[in-house]
């Protein structure tokens, strides 16, 4: 089979070790954390160090040379930063104008999306002549929307990918994939996330924040430290960047999505999402795990993360560890960013030939993997880079100096996709039903959505006598509304307490594939997309991908939306369009010829 | 103590969203994680949370949380112990 190189030909990065890619090399280089004090998030919780951008969002939109009145969610800011880098550098803007008829299209993973706006706004909501047009700015996918405005007819269609804290590595998978099956010539993916008082204190609820920086892969670590930024990246096929003499900066050779389908916040003790993902990449890359040159970990630093990631990393490469680190002690934990933050420093460790150390970490825990702690000079050929979410979103990339040969490339080929069944509830007197399938002690903490979304779900599935699907796609408007409203409501009363864990954790757009995944223990492919208007036409497009792909056999396709009754009346208000009820699921079985 | 304990199921039901059970159904000395209610790791976040906004009391390692949790009895014991309010 012929393979379908993916080059790498511009890359942007802005994070809290620097604003542009020398910055974060030479941060790199001489060992300096980003993480500090905060200084520009609006947070009473000072005694937890974060990774900001060191800029204001005046100071983004001065670099940008957006009006300061204008005001823009954060999240789209540092997007736009990090874009504009990455399309400078490979003058995409000159080839657009050059080669209108070539397309284009921006792939963006964020999680937290506008909700700097919306929790800076959501106390005025009841007022009735409340400033609502934040709204316009909430979703995942209207961020995604505005930086690709601002890069005026550059790109012909956009997406936003939510997987927590792999969305952006997801992102980067969904370019590769569209890129080898012809639906657009260039693809510029990556991930944006700013740091939000929402997510900030949720994560606090969970108790997994340090108080001191991170000390990945430590016995003592306590936890991670949040951090933001976006990271972008330029994607063609081989042939097509060398058609228009573009620099190449690195092979994207591999790639691996699987669900850990274990729990919603935990990985599992023995990594088998992790597992998976990274086995897949050196599959598709043709490459053995002895080829790897160096290991960019999710590594956080909560005691999890970095016992389940390292159980993993010895299950795929025994005795023969290359080196490894975690940047997030640089950089903090950017979520929805990190996966492209760190595909671009691993990027320039391959092409500057250094092992960025792991900072902080001096006691071996028990059973765990050894970072490495000093300045290494190495020729790097191939790295791995790990990006795991909440719910068990696992990806991870392969990074390569030059094309590898061999593997088991994905290709696509024309196939009959058939709809196996189709399941709609549209009213919350049907969600009782969820008792027939789970027990009560488990039902008890989801929320409508989440029991929308598994109803419909399973019912689909029975009706297409399919026990447990192939890959899982989701894909939402506005996400688990219900209990962000919650979260936000408690914030305005309450202040900055502990908010309510059982809301928090299902408050991100990817609890809602993920929930499903557990239930079916379903590890295959699992992507949510999260984008008011066009998302379930992308979870489609990517559904048939899968099918065209020969690997997924069935793929359970699921759009699921939920609507409170403050939310109705200021979306009613506005004229943005929303689902007619207080829920909405359809559930899609997507099957091809066995 | 009594009338804690109870204070306590009821807290705990509410917070637990185990809506179908009645204080009476919780046996003060049954462990909650586990084999005794079933209780998991989000539900410790949670007691967690209870113990913080109703006692004023607030863990710092959530490790900590694994003695104090055994039981309704162990908690009221630590309750009545460390609250502050």
């Amino acid at each position: 089979m012929k393979k379908t190189n993916i080059v790498i030909t511009g890359q942007g990065i802005i994070s809290a070790i620097g604003n542009d890619k020398e910055a974060v090399l030479d941060s790199l280089r001489h060992q300096r954390t980003g993480i500090g004090t905060m200084q520009h998030l609006e947070s009473e919780h000072k005694e937890l160090p974060v990774g900001e951008v060191k800029l204001s969002n005046d100071g983004l939109k001065t670099l940008l040379g957006i009006n300061v009145s204008h005001e823009l969610s954060r999240t789209a800011l540092l997007g736009m930063v990090a874009l504009r880098q990455a399309i400078n550098e490979s003058d995409l803007i000159t080839f657009k104008r050059t080669h209108p008829g070539k397309r284009v299209v921006l792939v963006s993973g964020t999680t937290v999306g506008g909700m700097d706006l919306t929790e800076k706004h959501f106390n005025t909501f009841t007022d009735e002549n409340a400033n609502i047009d934040c709204l316009r700015q909430h979703d995942c996918g209207s961020n995604t929307e505005l930086m690709a405005r601002y890069f005026d007819g550059l790109f012909d269609d956009n997406t936003a990918i939510s997987t927590a804290c792999s969305s952006a590595a997801n992102a980067l998978i969904l370019g590769a994939n569209l890129l080898k099956a012809g639906l657009a010539d260039i693809v510029v993916a990556g991930g944006t996330e700013a740091l939000s008082r929402f997510h900030l204190n949720g994560f606090n609820s969970l108790q997994i924040l340090d108080k001191e920086i991170c000390r990945p892969f430590d016995d003592t670590r306590a936890g991670l430290n949040l951090g933001e930024g976006a990271a972008f990246v330029v994607m063609e096929r081989e042939d097509h960047a060398s058609a228009h003499g573009a620099e190449i900066y690195g092979y994207l050779t591999g790639y691996g999505n699987a669900c850990d389908a274990f729990h919603q916040t935990a990985s599992s003790p023995d990594g088998e999402g992790a597992y998976l993902a990274m086995t897949q990449a050196l599959d598709m890359a043709g490459l053995a795990s002895s080829d790897i040159r160096y290991i960019n970990a999710h590594g956080t630093g909560t005691p999890n993360n970095d016992q389940s990631e390292s159980a993993a990393l010895k299950r795929v490469f025994g005795d023969e560890l290359p080196p490894v680190s975690s940047t997030k002690c640089y950089t903090g934990h950017t979520t929805s960013a990190s996966g492209s933050i760190e595909a671009v420093i691993c990027l320039l460790a391959m092409r500057h030939g250094f092992i960025p150390t792991n900072l902080g970490w001096s006691h071996p825990m028990a059973d765990g993997i050894t970072p490495s702690t000093s300045a290494e000079e190495c020729e790097i050929n191939h790295v791995l880079c790990n990006s795991f979410g909440f719910g068990g979103n696992d990806s991870s990339l392969i990074l390569s100096r030059q094309a590898t040969s061999g593997g088991n490339d994905i290709s696509f080929k024309d196939i009959d996709v058939t709809v196996a069944a189709e399941v709609e509830i549209t009213d919350e007197a049907q969600l009782a039903d969820i008792r027939d399938y789970v027990k009560p002690l488990e039902a008890r903490r989801m929320g409508r959505i989440m029991k929308s979304s598994l109803l419909s779900s399973l019912r689909a599935l029975e009706q297409a006598g399919i026990e447990k699907p192939d890959a899982i796609i989701t894909t939402t408007m506005w996400g688990c509304l219900d209990y962000s409203e919650r979260l936000l409501e408690q914030l305005r009363d309450e202040g900055e307490v502990l908010l309510k864990p059982t809301y928090f954790m299902q408050s991100t757009h990817n609890t809602i594939g993920s929930n499903i995944a557990i239930r079916l223990g379903c590890h295959g492919y699992n992507v949510t997309y999260a984008h008011v208007g066009t998302s379930l036409e992308w979870a489609l497009r990517d559904a048939h991908l899968l099918l065209q792909s020969g690997r997924y056999h069935s793929v359970l396709v699921g759009l699921h939306d939920e609507m409170t009754p403050l939310l109705r009346s200021l979306l009613e208000r506005e004229g943005i369009p929303m689902i007619p009820s207080s829920i909405y699921s359809r559930a899609i079985v997507l099957t091809c010829g066995r | 103590m009594e009338e804690l304990i109870l204070e306590l199921k009821q807290r705990i039901i509410e917070a637990l969203n185990l809506e179908e059970m009645t204080p009476d159904e919780i046996d003060a000395q049954e462990p909650l994680f586990g084999e005794g209610l079933g209780l998991d790791s989000i539900d410790a976040l949670e007691l967690i949370v209870l113990l913080e906004k109703n006692y004023g009391i607030r863990l710092a390692n959530p490790a900590e949380g694994k003695e104090i949790f055994k039981s309704v009895e162990s908690i009221a014991q630590y309750v009545s112990e460390h609250r502050t309010k």
